[in-house]
């Protein structure tokens, strides 16, 4: 059984090696790469000082490319699991072997690590939440499942998915759109209770100013979603 | 009535148009597959500017008082459609460009992973 970290990095300088290094201590038996999306600080330079396992974009991708280079990367070397953990620290790679344990026993084809199960840990701000619950309700009345934290960048995959993402991946804010077209396809979906942590440096893809589009952006895109699932089937 | 003085004036603009488009592609800055649509919307607004008759004909048919506002309108229609196929091909290319960076980063992996292992080998061998 080949299992993959996939950890995206842009502008992480201050805690990508503390990330690698609790992916190292704390996954055992998980490979990772570290892809650097073409960060404008020394990302990459403190990667090399460390032979830390790099793949490094020459241009921008945006967060959405750059973990598609990583489930890429997953597909071409034959992994059977791919986990996405964020580069800035916030997530937890004990809960890793769990997760992949569950995944192999229920036979799941993704399982999402959410915060919002057992209401522990780093819980993000009252804005957010709002805006993560009106998710939750679009995505229970499109695909009828109820993904409580839609939002999660912790997921990991079987190889199945691993396939369709190398394929196909939104492009940015991709979390809760790509759980949508799994749903959609009828694959199984299970989320686990973790605990997350504030993010330990850098800043936050989703700034407030953005949050707006934000919303409007990843609606369009869920309902884009069901309606391309729905011609696939035809 | 469209008074000759606009008909100049609009036919003055559109040659201009005509003669940097035509510059543009011979000095190859411009891909002809783009520069094809302008060229129609160039002469089509050519041909109209030149015959108002035709102008005042398809005005009346639309419910258009005034031949002027009908060239106006149809060149703002087709500016639109210039810009709807533009739209698509950024979106193509920005699609392109993924793949293409995304297939550069993981072959440029590879290379300095078997360089690593030759590398390696080369050593024991020694």
């Amino acid at each position: 059984m080949k299992k993959l970290v996939i950890i995206p990095a842009y502008n992480e300088m201050e805690s990508i090696v503390n990330t690698v290094c609790d992916v190292k201590e704390r996954a055992l038996g998980f490979d990772y790469v570290v892809v650097n999306d073409c960060s404008t600080d020394s990302t990459k330079e403190i990667c090399l000082e460390n032979e830390i396992n790099l793949i490094d974009l020459p241009v921008n991708l945006g967060i959405g490319g750059a973990v598609q280079t990583g489930y890429r990367y997953a597909f071409d070397n034959d992994y059977d699991i791919a986990v996405q953990v964020d580069g800035d620290g916030q997530h937890d790679a004990a809960f890793l072997n769990l997760m992949a344990d569950e995944l192999e026993r229920e036979n799941l084809h993704m399982i999402i690590g959410s915060r919002f199960i057992s209401g522990e840990g780093f819980q993000s701000s009252g804005v957010r939440r709002i805006g993560i619950r009106y998710f939750n309700y679009l995505i229970k009345i499109l695909t009828g499942k109820m993904v409580t934290d839609p939002t999660s960048g912790l997921r990991m995959v079987n190889s199945q998915v691993i396939e369709l993402y190398a394929n196909n991946y939104p492009k940015d804010y991709p979390e809760p759109e790509s759980v949508v077209a799994i749903l959609r396809k009828g694959m199984n979906v299970k989320e686990v209770p973790v605990l997350m942590r504030e993010r330990t440096g850098g800043v936050s893809s989703i700034s407030m100013k953005r949050s707006v589009y934000y919303m409007i952006k990843v609606t369009l895109a869920i309902l884009m979603e069901c309606l391309r699932d729905r011609r696939d089937k035809k | 009535m469209m008074t000759l003085k606009i008909q100049i004036i609009i036919g003055g603009v559109l040659l201009m148009g005509l003669i940097a488009l035509v510059n543009m592609i011979k000095r190859r800055k411009m891909d002809l597959k783009y520069a094809l649509l302008w060229i129609i919307l160039i002469i089509g607004l050519m041909i109209l500017d030149l015959f108002p008759g035709l102008m005042d004909a398809l005005a009346a048919v639309v419910g258009i008082s005034s031949a002027v506002n009908m060239i106006f309108f149809m060149g703002f229609c087709f500016s639109l459609g210039i810009i709807f196929a533009l739209t698509v091909a950024v979106s193509r290319m920005s699609d392109r460009l993924r793949k293409l960076a995304q297939a550069l980063a993981l072959t440029e992996k590879r290379l300095l992973d078997l360089l690593e292992k030759g590398e390696d080998t080369n050593e024991k061998e020694i």
